[in-house]
């Protein structure tokens, strides 16, 4: 186990529940929770943040009542990290820090601005969990107000959050990343460009591989215009040298994650809810690096403990799923964990955050080939291949492709990707539209889901 | 015009020194909920879903910033034996302490308070009330309104589990005894107060029995401070913003209070000024107007006063709440609420949202 010099063991790994991180929470020594801090060169006392999810749930996160997570210390640090990143940001720029909202590329735009010190990027898209964790219409309710209503997907949220002003402070630049993307989002962006007034577009092409020169081009000339917006606020002249230490620690971040998805993926090691996190952490790193860069290794340190004392948290033998999509929900994945299913191979849509950018390439062109591996920039045949591999290689009984009622490359895309899947792997596939924010998952999804998971287990057994 | 704000999102920025659409609006509406729905007293005090259905109704009548599950300091010296009677229209009144004195409260130097589970369940006490009203109220609204439960502080909950009297007594010729007594209850306190944190409600402090209308200066920094701190340090374990409510006179002690760790403090019969010189810059202020005036003046009078207390409220370095002093009486007309209510957000109102140059807000960080 990572060593914290303090007095403090980790339980028989376990999904628990609200009550139950409560009561262990109580057997947190106070100078585990004085340790940890955000921003960790400071020690204010507003920068702690291991903390248990009953302050969250306190200040309206009303999901966390019903998840399971897991009863390490490193999963609460990562929660706690988590939950409270939206105080972190106006955190950041009360101690004179830059705040820029990358939108749209989940991933490539967030190392462009690392690059830049005292600047922190964060990806407005992300308060797209915000309704289902609240389980509040609070955000799609101002973002429908501005005239973007059920017809699109919950990234709408991120539209209510610049109109409240009260989820992240007010953007001192904002990159919005349109073209080959999630055309949904685009629409999003339109009308925050609307209403703040303030959006650097940045175009992202579509993936052509006999044109990839001419497209690794493009974007340079994108990325430089994105660069020189930064230096114009920053005062700070960019060079080459503070890109490639940016590529670096993303490098690192990433490898921990691929890792840590190995860890649990192949050996059940981490929950998927967990799991999630971690993987979407690779956007911004939840608006510090530093910080989060430690969480991994922590949480590294803890998979890699329970496989050295063969202590798995969930059941090894239990069904293996794929999952295509994030599951704008969480509550979906601590359901099927509940059922005796694990994930074994996901694709959430953010492939070009998760593959390493190419340190022996100039910077700029390091980045342009990562957005290139981006899941939703190229043809749906090749997103169905990312998840194949994973699927293959970790022997996926059944997939499961949730939907955003809206979303439109979910309409066009899971279906054809479903059959993708069907036809290579020869494994059942899913596919249902994720309910809108509320206490339960709805009762016909439930259904289906139970339905699913008992074909996949008779299915198991025919073949035993 | 809608507000850009809900109650949710603007506690959540004046807990983090953020700027604010306009200052939160906290009248202690607690008991007086019931009247004003024409509920009795006693129905309300000890059914959880009325006591939530009435609160939210005059949140939503009222446009309020909170919602106020309370009926008075008895409840965890009732869980611990104190007898009290519940009259139907009034609060429940203190029947019989547990102990007369300090002496019968002892059994070979051990203190007899029974020792209450981590998490006391619904039977205690009248804590299942709260709790069911917490629950009902969270689910209503928690994503748009915070949930505060107000907890009776150890020294206010112990003058309720002995003769009143007999135990100021006792800070002058036993106070050894009274502070080891004060321990057992402060872990009550603490028990009690993580159901209520379970629940979802955020815990607010109070303390009434500890102003200085009843104890000195000094008396507060033996016997309430140390007791208010350790609850206050248990809550900051969770990362809560403790809201500290003392009433009555605090003049004596305001300059103490901050060091009590609170991160809000609820002041009554103290000059304004005088608090926001004092501790104004180590807490956010929440008050501090006259109840007895909201209960009889005109609403214009109440207009005018509001305007005026808000005015040098706003001037609080660390964020500031309107507020009344003390819990909102029982027959105060509705018109003066409402007078109340809109007046200190029109008068509360800031600039909002600022541009991305704001304020040194640096200088207010915890």
């Amino acid at each position: 186990m990572i060593d914290l010099n303090i007095n403090y063991q980790d339980p028989k790994p376990a999904r628990i529940s609200f009550e139950e991180w409560d009561d262990l929470f109580q057997r947190i020594p106070d100078a585990l929770i004085e340790k940890f801090h955000y921003f960790p060169q400071n020690t204010e006392a507003w920068s702690k943040y291991l903390f248990p999810p009953q302050i969250f749930y306190i200040y309206g996160a009303r999901h966390l009542r019903r998840l399971k997570f897991d009863n390490s210390l490193a999963a609460l640090r990562l929660w706690g990290f988590i939950n409270n990143e939206s105080e972190r940001l106006f955190r950041a720029r009360q101690i004179g820090k830059k705040i820029i909202a990358v939108m749209g590329d989940l991933g490539p735009l967030a190392v462009l601005v690392h690059a830049f010190p005292d600047c922190v990027p964060f990806y407005p898209d992300c308060w797209w969990w915000t309704p289902f964790a609240m389980e509040s219409t609070v955000l799609l309710d101002a973002a429908a107000q501005l005239g973007i209503g059920e017809a699109t997907c919950y990234s709408r949220a991120a539209l209510g959050a610049f109109a409240k002003h009260s989820y992240f402070p007010d953007p001192d630049l904002i990159f919005a990343a349109t073209g080959a993307s999630c055309d949904d989002y685009s629409g999003v962006e339109s009308l925050v460009a609307k209403l703040t007034g303030n959006c650097i577009w940045v175009e992202t092409p579509l993936r052509l591989p006999e044109e990839r020169d001419a497209l690794v081009n493009l974007l340079i000339e994108e990325y430089q215009r994105v660069i020189k917006a930064l230096q114009e606020l920053t005062g700070v002249q960019f060079t080459e040298s503070m890109l490639h230490a940016s590529i670096s620690r993303t490098n690192q971040v990433r490898r921990l994650t691929a890792n840590l998805r190995q860890l649990a993926y192949q050996q059940a090691l981490l929950p998927a809810l967990e799991m999630m996190l971690i993987e979407f952490g690779c956007l911004h790193c939840y608006s510090d690096i530093n910080e989060w860069i430690e969480i991994l290794k922590h949480l590294t340190a803890t998979a890699e403990y329970r496989r050295q004392t063969n202590q798995p948290v969930l059941n090894p033998a239990a069904l293996r799923l794929a999952w295509l999509t994030p599951p704008a929900d969480p509550l979906l994945l601590t359901y099927v964990e509940d059922q005796d299913a694990r994930l074994v191979a996901t694709e959430y849509v953010i492939n070009q955050a998760l593959t390493l950018l190419d340190e022996s390439q100039p910077a700029l062109t390091a980045i342009a080939l990562s957005h290139l591996n981006g899941s939703l920039n190229g043809a749906a045949h090749a997103r169905a291949a990312l998840l194949l591999s994973g699927a293959e290689a970790n022997s996926a009984e059944g997939l499961i492709i949730s939907g955003i009622l809206g979303g439109s490359h979910c309409a066009m895309e899971s279906r054809l990707i479903g059959d993708i899947v069907k036809a290579s792997l020869k494994i059942p596939v899913l596919e249902f539209d994720v309910a809108p924010p509320h206490k339960e998952i709805d009762r016909q999804t439930r259904t289906r889901i139970d339905a699913f998971l008992e074909l996949l287990r008779i299915r198991r057994c025919r073949k035993s | 015009m809608p507000e850009i704000l809900n109650p949710r999102e603007r506690f959540g920025l004046l807990v983090i020194d953020e700027p604010q659409d306009r200052v939160p609006i906290f009248p202690l509406l607690t008991s007086a909920a019931a009247s004003l729905n024409d509920v009795s007293l006693r129905d309300y005090y000890t059914n959880g879903t009325i006591m939530a259905k009435c609160q939210l109704k005059a949140q939503d009548e009222f446009q309020t910033d909170f919602i106020s599950i309370f009926s008075e300091v008895g409840i965890i010296a009732e869980a611990l034996g104190s007898e009290y009677y519940y009259p139907e229209n009034d609060l429940p009144v203190l029947n019989r302490p547990r102990w007369t004195d300090l002496e019968q409260a002892f059994k070979n130097q051990e203190c007899l308070i029974a020792a209450v589970p981590e998490v006391p369940d619904q039977n205690f006490g009248r804590l299942g009330v709260y709790l069911k009203a917490i629950d009902y109220a969270y689910q209503a609204i928690a994503d748009r309104v915070p949930i505060l439960a107000y907890i009776p502080a150890p020294f206010t909950t112990a003058q309720q589990l002995i003769d009143p009297e007999s135990l100021l007594v006792s800070l002058i010729d036993k106070p050894d005894m009274v502070k080891k007594f004060l321990s057992s209850v402060t872990n009550a306190v603490i028990s009690f107060s993580r159901a209520v944190i379970r629940a979802g409600a955020l815990p607010i402090l109070v303390d009434p029995l500890a102003s200085s209308s009843v104890l000195s200066p000094g008396q507060y920094q033996e016997f309430a401070l140390p007791y208010e701190k350790q609850v206050i340090n248990f809550w900051h374990r969770y990362d809560l913003d403790v809201v500290l409510h003392i009433c009555g006179d605090t003049a004596g002690i305001i300059n103490l209070i901050p060091e009590t760790g609170a991160d809000l403090v609820s002041i009554d019969r103290i000059d304004l000024n005088y608090a926001l010189k004092t501790a104004g810059n180590r807490v956010r202020i929440i008050g501090n107007f006259d109840t007895t005036t909201l209960w009889l003046a005109s609403p214009k009078e109440i207009e005018s006063r509001v305007n005026e207390m808000v005015t040098r409220g706003k001037t609080c370095p660390r964020g500031y709440v309107c507020a009344t002093g003390c819990e909102v009486p029982l027959p105060t007309p509705r018109e003066n609420l409402a007078a109340f209510v809109r007046t200190g957000k029109i008068a509360g109102n800031y600039d909002f949202p600022l541009s991305t140059k704001r304020g040194n807000y640096a200088n207010c960080r915890d």
